[in-house]
């Protein structure tokens, strides 16, 4: 536990003084929500609930997932080039400890990410919810962010092409899982293929929790089996790549 | 007592490569142990399998009584790997505290500080160091948890000669404090200096493991070369006692000396027709040569 935290500690004031990526990470779905909720006025109605609060749901798990998937995975590819990594393997810090470290730091800034979209779109455009939904709402988008911090990890192991993948990664799971146009406005097909994505799983019970109704544990357990698959596949890419050789 | 380390026939491959080939190896608690050979002789393979960042392909290692990579054993030790840097947007003093707090019993900060001489740099960033500060900072982490046994690969490339000498000196008080240490270096003088057993490594065998003074002697060898016509020379000279071996190639006679000096003076005193006269050292990588092709010949 105190490697852990020691881990942590440090996690945490790096990613505040990374100025630039701090202020970018929660400009990216503010200004988004701000530039896009003028096109579709924020009172018409969708999915049981205004565009101005279905929309903020979206932006709030946009930031979330590219916070995760993007930068979570650059900077764990920088710290295994740097070699850091290896010699972290010879220190009482264990893997479970690191990887629990830099997913407890992405948790810290996914919150943030979640408390500054809803209050810009409580402001803005006056969203207001009860206090049981606005902490079920900010929980399920925190706690659901687990999967993604953990395709970051995979992500993370791909070295050089971590920036390119994660990027990828990031606008196609967007895109595809309804983040960007809400799912009903898509084609049949991209409806299908939507709800395989566990960007749709994600945001989809927050929207019905905006909408008044519960979460779905068919979307819980999408998301613990996305979760499952990411790990197991950087379980065994890790194992992979440890057995190569290196510099002598 | 049971030894710290012990390597029974490990070998590795890298693909057909072989890295490391058929080593044994035990070493006790206490013992100030320097890996020493050329680039490539697997020194660096084998310390990175003594630490369980890499499996061996055959054979058993043993580091503290336990499989190396267990957590438990990483408590007691401490490490200085090649090609690391430490994290970005992190003070000097954060990163020491930072690999304190993974230990149950860490040193000091300012202790550690002063060990690596860092003391006036611990508001730096950490990762803008220059060469030799970073592998004083790299010191200064490893020495953070208080290790019963340090590892140091390479600890003084990229030092400069003052550094060097202050990194020496904390080495120094470490050994002397009855902890093991074990070191790689291509450098003897290194090897020399700090420690009191010397592995030398060679295509991945361990061709010389002796304490350094026995090394030295057999690195120290000198070549003294000539074209000599008279062949009975070469009878006389193989039984002078200075002499280590002859070799012969035509007219062209090369002697192996621990004292070339007083070979050369006897050559001339007892008036041989020699001319071309050449002295060298033999220098490590002959040296490795020479022991790598005994240890054929033995086999």
């Amino acid at each position: 536990m105190k490697p852990f935290l020691s881990q942590w500690k440090a996690d945490l004031l790096r990613t505040v003084r990374d100025r630039r990526f701090f202020v970018l990470t929660l400009i990216m779905p503010v200004g988004f929500y701000l530039l896009f909720i003028h096109e579709q006025r924020g009172a018409t109605a969708i999915a049981g609930t205004f565009w101005s609060a279905y929309f903020m749901v979206s932006m709030a798990t946009f930031g979330v997932v590219g916070a995760s998937v993007n930068t979570l995975g650059v900077r764990l590819a920088a710290e295994r080039k740097m070699g850091w990594v290896r010699w972290l393997r010879t220190t009482p810090l264990s893997s479970v400890g690191y990887a629990a470290s830099k997913i407890s730091t992405q948790l810290s800034l996914s919150l943030l990410i979640v408390a500054v979209v809803f209050m810009v779109a409580h402001s803005n455009q006056g969203v207001t919810l009860s206090a049981k939904h606005w902490v079920e709402i900010v929980l399920w988008i925190w706690i659901g962010s687990i999967p993604f911090a953990a395709l970051g990890v995979l992500i993370g192991l791909a070295g050089n092409s971590a920036q390119v993948l994660g990027t990828l990664v990031y606008l196609g799971l967007s895109l595809l899982g309804g983040l960007w146009t809400p799912v009903e406005a898509l084609p049949k097909t991209m409806q299908d293929i939507a709800h395989w994505m566990p960007t749709y799983r994600y945001a989809q019970p927050a929207w019905n929790l905006l909408a008044g109704k519960g979460v779905d544990i068919k979307d819980i357990a999408f998301l613990a089996g996305y979760t499952i698959l990411f790990v197991g596949l950087a379980a065994i890419i890790q194992n992979r790549l440890d057995v190569k050789p290196d510099t002598n | 007592m049971e030894p710290v380390i012990s390597l029974n026939h490990v070998s590795k491959h890298f693909g057909h490569r072989i890295a490391v080939n058929e080593v044994s190896l035990d070493i006790a608690s206490g013992q100030a142990v320097a890996l020493l050979g050329p680039n490539g002789a697997g020194k660096t393979t084998s310390i990175a399998m003594m630490l369980g960042l890499l499996h061996p392909t055959t054979g058993e290692i043993r580091l503290l009584g336990r499989t190396p990579g267990h957590l438990a054993s990483r408590e007691k030790i401490g490490v200085v790997l090649q090609n690391v840097s430490v994290p970005e947007r992190l003070k000097v003093r954060e990163c020491i505290n930072l690999v304190r707090g993974f230990y149950p019993n860490p040193r000091s900060l300012d202790d550690l500080l002063n060990l690596a001489g860092l003391a006036t740099d611990s508001d730096m960033q950490a990762h803008l160091l220059s060469g030799g500060k970073m592998r004083r900072l790299q010191f200064a982490l490893a020495m953070a948890g208080n290790p019963e046994v340090l590892f140091l690969d390479e600890p003084t490339v990229g030092m400069d000669v003052t550094s060097r000498r202050q990194f020496w000196d904390a080495l120094r008080q470490y050994v002397g404090e009855g902890r093991t240490l074990i070191l790689t270096t291509h450098d003897l003088q290194e090897a020399d200096v700090m420690t009191d057993r010397v592995v030398v490594m060679h295509h991945g065998l361990v061709i010389a493991d002796a304490p350094p003074e026995r090394i030295k002697m057999e690195f120290g060898d000198r070549q003294i070369s000539f074209v000599a016509d008279d062949a009975r020379l070469i009878h006389v000279v193989r039984q002078w006692a200075e002499v280590a071996d002859v070799q012969t190639s035509g007219r062209q006679v090369t002697i192996v000396t621990s004292d070339s000096d007083a070979v050369l003076k006897r050559l001339i005193h007892d008036n041989w027709d020699i001319r071309d006269i050449r002295v060298g050292g033999t220098g490590l990588e002959d040296a490795f040569v020479r022991l790598t092709r005994e240890e054929v010949s033995l086999a």
